[in-house]
């Protein structure tokens, strides 16, 4: 079945709505309209307005009635509409979302998803082009996932629903309807907290995830003559798989990390920060990052690409770390 | 103008320095903030930067001399021809400075493409020109420990001539045996890293080549097919694993066999009993080692790089087994001691072995070292050196055998309890009269069965 990276996000949450009566999606014109990106297309009509709700303008409320839902027993998706504004409901996230098990002795679960359109690249300017998945990573309590592909997309989806923790799902709106996959007719789930190797090779390995993925496999695909790439897509940043992640430096000795959030405390130090400590007598380099610039992305394309990692960028990334 | 370069005060109880290494030559250009040599105090060890650009006219403290702090080491004219080198040329997006450490701004050569990926045939880039200091990274200084080799005879080839890990495997790969003109080395002669061979050791097992087994055994993940169990090495298997390698390429092992008639020690172990004293054949051994080590000074020894350090304390590390792994405690002065306190002493090890409560002290200082694999320890064995000393003894089992004696000048043949007695010893320092001596002299303390 070849679907858009949408599609499959729109499936994900279909098959699950079919799948288990506790599942109900809410958020901004999510019903009616089908979402602002159409992410909920058809949903409304399908499944009841009962359980593909309409909120109102207020993120804080969208997550709050979601965690008292949540903790009923229902399974709450929430749809931030784009993800720039998940900090209106940042409070409800930190605060209550991710604290409830704990404060409970673990009696209690919160399982919500809150999910939105993340990520720049599309011009649309600093409040709706953010990637704030690292203000998240820092919090325990919470799962946080980015997928690259449709596959990863509606695997991931599933299995962030189906979690008892509360999970918060960005999907990247580049790739919206920028790829298209061939994914299985039947049910599949890919587990949180498992990343994916996307190449193997010998000379270096870039640790990315959600867009840049593409463009570090472009770059692979491209130097093959005169480097031997590997490539890992995270994936799940909360709670990040290791083992994966020192596998593959241990084997190469050298390791750049690329994302599209800004360098500044994103998840690229943490990573940096592990693989220093933990594989330093393997390393045969520094450990890099190549991430946004530590400023707001601009609305002018020309700006925004000077801002945020580009081809032409890990391409440079990549021949100097190799060369070092 | 001319300015000095002077002795800087590194640290406040500091007041002189050696100068370990000129960096620099009179009449070389240099740039600010260039090294321009190594000094050695008493705190620290650090090398001296140039306090401006210029060129070096006068070098005036010799290596190996100790100055005191504000001395003028050099003299430098900074005349405003020597003006260091113009800026590289604008780059195309500044994470040169900001995402990459500056170090890794290319010096010596114009800016990259990285030549293509070659597999094979592709003569090796000549060495860059050496500076006195080498670059190197973490993967490389630790591959150079753990094979002992000498970072300078390596060609680098990263950015600014640094050694990186495919520099060492090529080198290695290069210098391997049989590996001889598989790759073309601009100097052939240098790229060797053999222990030298002794004369003796064609009897013994030869020196391990320069291939490590921990190098390969470190290598990416281990294969391990369904139903396989993955036993990660704990902290002490590592240590120990390194210092086995490690020993083995350092010294050329040469072993010797005894066959020792214990049956006065064992008459001495019944008597004992028979006063309800309980002892192994372990003590005998390490009593008996003690006395003939006090009669060959060169077997209770360390080497300490280029010199054989001859100890005047005889202390007898003893391998004792644990769950956790292998320790090697040391009996102090084991000369000193009766056989009843090497007895008594050992049990305490052992006891505080299992229980995890021996100190690193104890544990350290050893002189020469014992094993006893016990009583499965099978018919000999052939030790591994504890590093840095130069010998090992080894008991084997004590098995009853016939065996001809002379009594009253008549043949005649007898059950006597035997023992195979391997001794290894360093080739390097102890020749075959010290060590077959050393050895033929604790078999006869043994079969004295005098141990008082």
């Amino acid at each position: 079945m070849l679907v858009t990276y949408i599609e499959a996000i729109r499936q994900a949450m279909d098959e699950e709505l079919a799948r288990d009566r506790n599942v109900l999606l809410m958020g901004e014109d999510v019903g009616v309209l089908g979402g602002a990106f159409k992410a909920t297309a058809g949903l409304q009509e399908k499944h009841g307005a009962d359980r593909v709700v309409d909120m109102p303008i207020s993120e804080s409320l969208i997550v709050g009635a979601g965690i008292g839902l949540a903790v009923q027993g229902l399974r709450p998706v929430l749809e931030m509409q784009f993800i720039d504004f998940i900090s209106c409901g940042f409070d409800q996230i930190v605060n209550s979302a991710a604290t409830l098990r704990y404060r409970h002795g673990g009696q209690t679960a919160c399982p919500i998803v809150v999910r939105g359109p993340s990520g720049g690249g599309v011009h649309g300017g600093l409040y709706h082009s953010q990637n704030p998945e690292a203000w998240f990573c820092h919090v325990p309590g919470l799962k946080v996932v980015a997928p690259a592909t449709a596959y990863d997309a509606k695997g991931l989806l599933k299995s962030a629903i189906r979690d008892d923790d509360p999970v918060i799902y960005f999907e990247h709106k580049f790739l919206y309807r920028r790829i298209k996959e061939e994914i299985p007719a039947e049910e599949y789930l890919v587990p949180i907290g498992k990343a994916a190797l996307r190449k193997e090779g010998r000379d270096l390995t870039v640790i990315t995830y959600g867009a840049p993925v593409h463009a570090v496999m472009k770059a692979a695909r491209d130097m093959a003559t005169e480097v031997d790439i590997e490539v890992i897509d995270l994936r799940t940043l909360q709670p990040i798989d290791w083992a994966t992640v020192k596998a593959s430096v241990r084997k190469t000795g050298k390791a750049l990390i690329v994302h599209e959030a800004r360098l500044n405390g994103g998840i690229g130090g943490e990573v940096a920060a592990r693989i220093a400590q933990d594989c330093f007598e393997e390393l045969d380099g520094p450990v890099i990052r190549l991430a946004a610039r530590d400023v707001h992305t601009p609305f002018a394309p020309a700006m925004e690409a000077y801002v945020l990692p580009n081809q032409e960028k890990i391409t440079e990334a990549i021949r100097k770390l190799a060369a070092y | 103008m001319l300015i000095d370069v002077v002795m800087p005060q590194l640290g406040e109880s500091v007041v002189e320095g050696v100068v370990v290494k000129w960096l620099v030559e009179v009449g070389e250009l240099i740039a600010k903030d260039q090294p321009l040599l190594e000094i050695s105090t008493d705190k620290v060890d650090a090398e001296i930067p140039s306090p401006s650009a210029g060129r070096v006219t006068q070098i005036l403290v010799k290596p190996g001399e100790t100055v005191p702090i504000q001395a003028v080491l050099a003299k430098i004219e900074t005349a405003p021809a020597a003006s260091p080198p113009a800026p590289e040329a604008a780059q195309k997006w500044d994470e040169e400075t900001e995402g990459f450490p500056g170090h890794m701004a290319r010096t010596s050569e114009p800016p990259i493409p990285a030549p293509p990926r070659v597999e094979t045939s592709a003569p090796a880039p000549p060495p860059p020109p050496k500076t006195g200091r080498i670059r190197i990274t973490p993967v490389v200084a630790r591959m150079a420990a753990e094979q002992g080799l000498e970072l300078s005879k390596i060609p680098g080839t990263g950015i600014d001539g640094r050694v990186t890990r495919k520099d060492v495997e090529a080198y290695l790969a290069s210098s391997a045996p049989g590996a001889e003109g598989s790759a073309k080395k601009p100097k052939p002669s240098e790229a060797k890293v053999v222990a030298a061979k002794a004369p003796e050791a064609k009897a013994a097992p030869a020196p391990k080549g320069a291939a490590s087994p921990s190098a390969k055994a470190s290598e990416g993940k281990p294969a391990a097919a369904e139903g396989d169990q993955v036993v990660p090495w704990t902290p002490i298997r590592k240590r120990i694993a390194e210092h086995m390698v490690r020993s083995k390429q350092t010294s050329p092992h040469v072993h010797i066999f005894a066959e020792v008639d214990m049956h006065r020690v064992a008459a001495v172990r019944a008597k004992a009993k028979q006063e309800g004293v309980s002892l192994t054949y372990l003590p005998f051994v390490i009593h008996s080692a003690a006395k003939a080590l006090r009669e060959t000074p060169v077997m209770n020894a360390t080497v300490s790089g280029e010199s054989t350090v001859m100890k005047k304390d005889i202390h007898i590390a003893v391998a004792v087994d644990t769950e956790k792994g292998l320790l090697v405690p040391v009996l102090r002065h084991a000369d000193r001691m009766s056989l009843s306190e090497i007895s008594a002493a050992m049990d305490d090890f052992g006891a505080r072995a299992k229980s995890g409560k021996i100190s690193p002290d104890e544990l350290s200082g050893g002189t020469f070292s014992v094993t006893n694999p016990g009583i499965k320890g099978n018919l000999f064995g052939t030790p591994i050196i504890n590093q840095p000393q130069v010998g090992i003894l080894r008991l084997g089992q004590i098995v009853k055998r016939p065996v001809v004696i002379d009594a009253d000048g008549e043949d005649s043949i007898v059950i006597r309890p035997m023992m195979y007695l391997c001794c290894a010893y360093d080739h390097r320092v102890i020749d075959g009269v010290a060590g077959n001596g050393f050895l033929y002299r604790v078999r006869e303390i043994l079969e004295a069965g005098d141990f008082s």
